[in-house]
Formats: C-alpha cells, sequence, structure tokens
C-alpha cells in the first residue's frame, strides 16, 4: 500500500490535535446483568464520557474528502462478562439504507486481538488480526422489523410474479427453500448480506479489504437516533474463545470508525480514529 | 498505479493493478446498422439471469435510442462531463486523460453515482430522432435527422475500472475467457463498482444488497455457446467470439477478422481507458461527430471499408455467419461462395451460402391455374 506524504501530514497533524491520543476509557463495574440490552439509565451514571476524534479514511480510495463525524462521545461498562459501550455522535439525518443509492448509518467498535502492542490501526494487518464489531441501523431494522421485502422499498413498484414464488407455498409440491432462492443470487450464493441479519456483524480482518463475517455473534446493539444524534448501546461479551477475549483488570485498546449514509459513506469511505484508545477494565 | 498497454488508444496508461491478460478473451461484436431495438436480446437476457426479486429493473442487456436514450439516465454525457474536454487527434495516440488517470487521489476512477430513478427508466427516449423533421426533408447520407441503435452488455474490460474500485476485491476477471465476474458470496453492497463502471453495467439490488452484473453467459460460454442475448437476436446483428489483442491477432477468427484486419468494429468510449470489449460496426447514416466522440477517430475509415464490404466477398462470408449459429467460432473460410465456421478443435460447425441462391416464379401458376400472390 502506498501512502503518499500527504496522508502523512494529516496523519501527524491528527497526532497533534487528536482528542483521542489524550482520551483513555475505563469501564467501569456495575451491578446489573448486561448480557442483553438494558435501557436503565441510571447504569451510565458513574461511567466518565470521554471524547474521542475521528478524521476521514486517508489511507485508501475510495475515500471521502471531509470529514463528517468529528468526534464521538464514549462510555462503557461492564458486570464482569458483559462488556457495554454508549457511543453517541451528531448525526443530521437518519439513514437505514434499503432504496437503491442510499446507505446506512453506521459504527464500528475494533479490538486488537493479540494482546501486546496493538497492529497497525488500520484495520490489523497480515498475522496481526483485529475483532470488530460493527453495528448498521440497517441491520438494527432487520432484526426489529425482518428484512425489507420489495414492496416495502417501493411500494409503488409492479411486477407480474416472481419465478417460484406463490401465494400459498406450502401447497406446491416439491418446492423447497434452495428452489426459491436459485433465483436470487445473494442467497443462492449464501451470502449473510442478503438475509435478515442480527444488528451487529462481527469481523476479523488481517488489513484493509480483509474482513470476513464471524458466525457466531455474542454481541447485541441497539442505536436511537434522536433531534440530530444516534445513542448508540453496543455489547459484547468479554471472553472469546476465539477473537479478542478481555478480563476484569486486563488493558486493551480501542479503534472506532462512523459512517453517514447521507453523505453517500459506505466501506471505504467513513471517519475513522487515526491511533488506538486505550481502555481500563475496572476491577 | 501500475504501467499498462491499452492498444486501443495506442498508447500507455495508468491503472491500479498491473498488466494481466487473460488466456482468451470474451467479446461481442454488433453491427449497428442492422439492429432493430426490438429488445429480443434484453428479455433474452431478463428470463435467464435476472427475473429474481430486487432485478426488477435492472437489464445487464439493455438497448437504447442514441443519442437521447440512456439506461440508467444519461450515463454517457454524465460521465464524459466529470471526466472533462479531452482531445484525440486522427492518427494519434489519445493523449487525453483516461478515467483513472484524471481521478481525484479519493477515488480509483472518475465517475458519478446513479440513484434510483436513473434506472426507472430503461427506455427513454425510445426512437427519439436528433432533430425535428420538417416538410420537405428528405434522406441523404449521413442522414440530417438521425438516430440509431446501440444495444450494450457489459465489455468485460481489459482493464475493469468496477475490480479496481471495488475495496473487499469481490470482482474478478476469469482467466480462461477474462468474463469479469462479482463474487456474490463475498460483495458486501458498498456499491464502488456501481459508482466506477463509466457504462454503469454493475448494479445495486436491493433486496440481496449485493451488487450484481452481466455475467457473460458464462455457463453457455464454458461449452462452447454464444451468450443468450447473442443467440437470441432478431437481427442477427451479433456475434461473440474471443477478441486478441492486434499483436496476437488471427485473420481466421471472426472476430480478429472484423476488429484487427477489417477495422471495421470499434470499442465504444476507448478513451476512458477501461480497453472494453464490445465492439461495435458504427452505423453509416448517423452523424459524424457523435460517433467519433463515441467510437475515436477511427470511425470514418471503419465507415468507408464497411461501405466497400459488397466488393469483399470474405468479409460478406462473415457477415452472413453471423447469428447463423448458437455455437462459438473459433475459425471461419469462405470458399467458393460459401462460408463456413468451426470449432476450437477445427471441426465444422456451420456452411452457409454467401448468397442465397435466387428463384424466379412466373407470375402465373399454369398448374393450378390461378395467379401468385405474395399477400401473406
Ligand atoms: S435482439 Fe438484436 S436486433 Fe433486437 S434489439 Fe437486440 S441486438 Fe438489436
Ligand atoms: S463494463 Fe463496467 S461492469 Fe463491465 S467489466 Fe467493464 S467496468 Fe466492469
Ligand atoms: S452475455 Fe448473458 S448475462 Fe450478459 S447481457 Fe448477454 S445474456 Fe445477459
Amino acid at each position: 500500500m502506498k501512502v503518499n506524504s500527504f496522508f502523512i501530514a494529516l496523519v501527524i497533524v491528527n497526532l497533534l490535535t487528536a482528542g483521542s491520543l489524550k482520551a483513555e476509557i475505563l469501564a467501569k463495574s456495575v451491578k446489573a446483568d448486561l448480557s442483553a440490552f438494558n435501557k436503565e439509565e441510571s447504569l451510565w451514571k458513574n461511567a466518565k464520557e470521554e471524547v474521542v476524534t475521528l478524521m476521514m479514511q486517508p489511507m485508501v480510495a475510495p475515500r471521502p474528502k471531509v470529514t463528517t463525524t468529528e468526534k464521538i462521545k464514549v462510555q462503557a461498562i461492564h458486570d464482569g462478562n458483559w462488556l457495554v459501550f454508549r457511543i453517541r455522535w451528531a448525526d443530521p439525518r437518519r439513514d437505514d439504507a434499503g432504496k437503491l443509492g442510499e446507505f446506512s448509518d453506521a459504527a464500528a467498535l475494533m479490538f486488537p486481538v493479540k494482546e501486546g502492542p496493538p497492529p497497525p490501526i488500520f484495520m490489523g494487518a497480515k498475522d496481526n488480526p483485529v475483532h470488530i464489531y460493527h453495528w448498521r441501523a440497517q441491520y438494527q431494522y432487520d432484526e426489529e422489523h425482518g428484512k425489507k421485502e420489495m414492496k416495502d422499498i417501493y411500494p409503488n413498484m409492479s411486477i407480474d410474479m416472481y419465478p417460484m414464488e406463490f401465494k400459498d407455498p406450502g401447497k406446491v409440491k416439491g418446492l423447497t427453500k434452495e428452489k426459491r432462492e436459485q433465483y436470487v443470487q445473494g442467497q443462492a450464493a449464501g451470502n449473510p448480506q442478503s438475509y435478515a441479519k442480527h444488528a451487529v456483524d462481527e469481523i476479523f480482518a488481517e488489513g484493509f479489504g480483509t474482513s470476513a463475517v464471524i458466525e457466531n455473534v455474542e454481541s447485541y446493539g441497539k442505536g436511537v437516533w434522536k433531534n440530530g444524534e444516534w445513542t448508540l448501546i453496543l455489547g459484547r461479551h468479554m471472553s472469546r474463545k476465539n477473537g479478542s477475549s478481555l478480563s476484569v483488570g486486563k488493558d486493551t485498546h480501542l479503534g472506532f470508525a462512523i459512517w453517514q449514509g447521507s453523505h453517500d459513506e459506505v466501506g471505504s469511505r467513513k471517519t475513522v480514529t487515526m491511533s488506538w484508545t486505550p481502555m481500563k477494565i475496572e476491577k | 498505479m501500475a504501467t499498462v498497454k491499452n492498444w486501443q488508444i495506442s498508447r500507455d496508461m495508468e491503472y491500479p493493478y498491473d498488466e494481466h491478460r487473460p488466456k482468451r478473451q470474451w467479446a461481442i461484436i454488433f453491427d449497428l446498422n442492422k439492429c432493430i431495438a426490438c429488445q429480443t436480446c434484453s428479455l433474452a437476457c431478463k428470463t435467464t439471469w435476472t427475473s429474481g426479486k430486487g432485478q426488477e429493473y435492472m437489464f445487464w442487456n439493455n438497448v437504447e435510442t442514441k443519442p437521447y436514450g440512456s439506461y440508467p439516465l444519461a450515463w454517457d454525457v454524465r460521465v464524459l462531463e466529470k471526466l472533462g474536454k479531452q482531445e484525440w487527434k486522427k492518427n494519434e495516440p489519445y493523449y487525453g486523460k483516461t478515467i483513472f488517470e484524471g481521478a481525484d487521489p479519493t477515488e480509483k476512477a472518475v465517475h458519478f453515482a446513479p440513484k434510483d430513478e436513473d434506472w426507472m427508466y430503461p427506455n427513454v427516449g425510445e426512437d427519439d430522432c436528433a432533430g425535428t423533421v420538417v416538410a420537405g426533408d428528405h434522406i441523404s447520407l449521413p442522414h440530417d435527422k438521425w438516430f440509431f441503435y446501440l444495444p450494450r452488455t457489459c465489455a468485460h474490460c481489459t482493464y475493469p475500472a468496477c475490480l479496481a474500485a471495488c475495496p473487499r476485491k469481490a470482482i474478478y476477471k476469469r482467466e480462461e475467457d477474462g468474463i469479469v465476474l462479482i463474487d456474490q458470496s463475498r460483495c458486501k453492497g458498498y456499491g464502488e463498482c456501481v459508482r466506477a463502471c463509466p457504462y454503469k453495467k454493475s448494479m445495486y439490488n436491493t433486496y440481496t444488497r449485493v451488487s450484481e452484473k452481466c455475467v457473460g453467459c458464462y455457463p453457455a460460454v464454458e461449452q462452447g455457446y454464444q451468450p443468450m442475448c447473442v443467440q437470441n437476436c432478431i437481427g442477427k446483428i451479433r456475434i461473440m467470439g474471443f477478441v486478441n489483442p492486434p499483436w496476437k491477432a488471427r485473420n481466421n477468427n471472426p472476430v480478429d477478422y472484423l476488429i484487427h484486419k477489417l477495422g471495421i468494429a470499434l470499442p465504444y468510449y476507448p478513451q476512458l481507458g477501461l480497453e472494453p470489449n464490445i465492439y461495435y460496426i458504427p452505423p453509416i447514416h448517423a452523424d459524424r461527430d457523435y460517433l467519433a466522440q463515441m467510437f475515436g477517430p477511427n470511425v470514418d475509415s471503419a465507415i468507408a471499408k464497411y461501405k466497400k464490404l459488397k466488393d469483399d466477398p470474405v468479409a460478406q462470408g462473415l457477415l452472413v455467419l453471423m447469428g447463423s449459429s448458437d455455437r462459438i467460432l473459433h475459425s471461419f473460410d469462405v470458399v467458393a461462395g460459401q462460408a463456413t465456421g468451426y470449432d476450437e478443435k477445427g471441426d465444422k460447425i456451420v456452411s452457409v451460402p454467401v448468397h442465397e441462391a435466387l428463384v424466379e416464379r412466373p407470375a402465373f401458376d399454369a398448374k393450378n391455374g390461378t395467379i401468385r400472390n405474395n399477400t401473406p
């Protein structure tokens, strides 16, 4: 990967000004069950809110031309087994995608997998992977309401018929799921993107463009958009057989990324933290 | 960026990946003088590949009326506008910028991102003529008031912009036939290919949430058959085969013959720098300036040669072979008024007379005692 001097200059500017360097997140221990989404406001009262600075992803094209999300506010709590983050950021429009050319608001939280000095912040490196929790408003919609049907996306669209789609599929002899899905390529190929999703994707990556979705998820996420701000609660199990495994008293590092759908941000068009944010998990 | 050879613009150019030509390169030639916009090709593709959910408005093969038709809306003028004014002098390499060379450092290619409404009118501008026909108008060549039909598939480019722009490397070009495919299990629907392809032949499926594109009918091609849009072409205006670069051109290869030997089939918008592999025999009646911006400065010589085909029995034989077989013709010959196509092993596939025998029948049928009538 070629890094030109412009990027390096940007990185230096960011390092000089970054709140992310100063920010250190302390996950407060709480006496509550955090194994599932818990909307109790009082859980957060002792968790210090840190401001973390982001900037447009500067390393690989295609990339954004402006920094759309300059900062996020982060708090963390844990119950000994589950670690939960509350992340807030300004976003003037709520986007959960659907139509062609529309993209979803999203956030990602990244942990190094190995112990010791963390890998490069840009999604890890070969043999030094990162574990990413990727929440999308679009995925949350799936979890809450099911995957959008075409009539949900384009209510006025007309279509005569789809192959193998019958009013009462149960009555059609020999009609299997495979037979219906062969006309829906993404599903026929088994792409998780083409099925209703869990609100949070768990991903391993060893550098840009290498991300692969993990099947066994032990996390949850719920975002609420109100008055131009997203508040995302994202919880993960601390100990993992594979992936990043955390425990009480141990330090780790965090990376963040935010996408604003209204600015056509998706994939590598995102704002990111340019350095790892240290985190302590309170005993 | 790597430096690669692009023969269509007669120079080296910059591309994000190294030059790597496949063993064979899928290609289609369209004779635009013969297309009737019947859309049989569009429907052949649609019924084969895109009848599922999220593909309702998706046409991997489409036919648009030029100059006003376009799918998605104004794809051609919007890409050219983004690239800005460039020059290409006759008999010279193209020294203007390609979409890769003209790209902002934040992007892989000069592009625009179509919105959903841009895809909603696949037949916009159909049969719209450039200019209003008024009383007293008559036809001369080229036509004063003109339009022509442009059938389009993915060009399975030698330097695909879709592939270059995909941050997940979910797009690949096949070694065996040069067909460019989107891995349906790896794509995450970022739509970078939809933005980057200047021809707008990579499309987003809102139901599966991944991108899709023309697959070159690879299952047919693997078995030696031409794609569905070619096999079903009513006007017999198409031929699919494997094109070689000019330095490897084989004169008995039908597509090499039309592209390299005769020089009558030209790539479209070669100045964008993708080395697209669909080629067009330009229509003789349309505005030359318009054709030149679409097919490059060789359009005049291509049309001049096309008009002389009546004196070239070999070329005539080849045009008759177009649409005469569903199979891929790897080589051909024209001997004693008979054009013959052969498969890869050299076995005969099809043989057709260059001129059909003329049968004259007297107007009066003496046997039945009646006047012959041509009315069906
Ligand atoms: S089937 Fe052939 S003649 Fe008909 S529109 Fe398509 S390319 Fe043209
Ligand atoms: S025409 Fe477009 S979609 Fe097809 S290979 Fe070329 S760049 Fe890719
Ligand atoms: S080659 Fe096949 S997939 Fe591509 S446009 Fe033609 S029919 Fe459709």
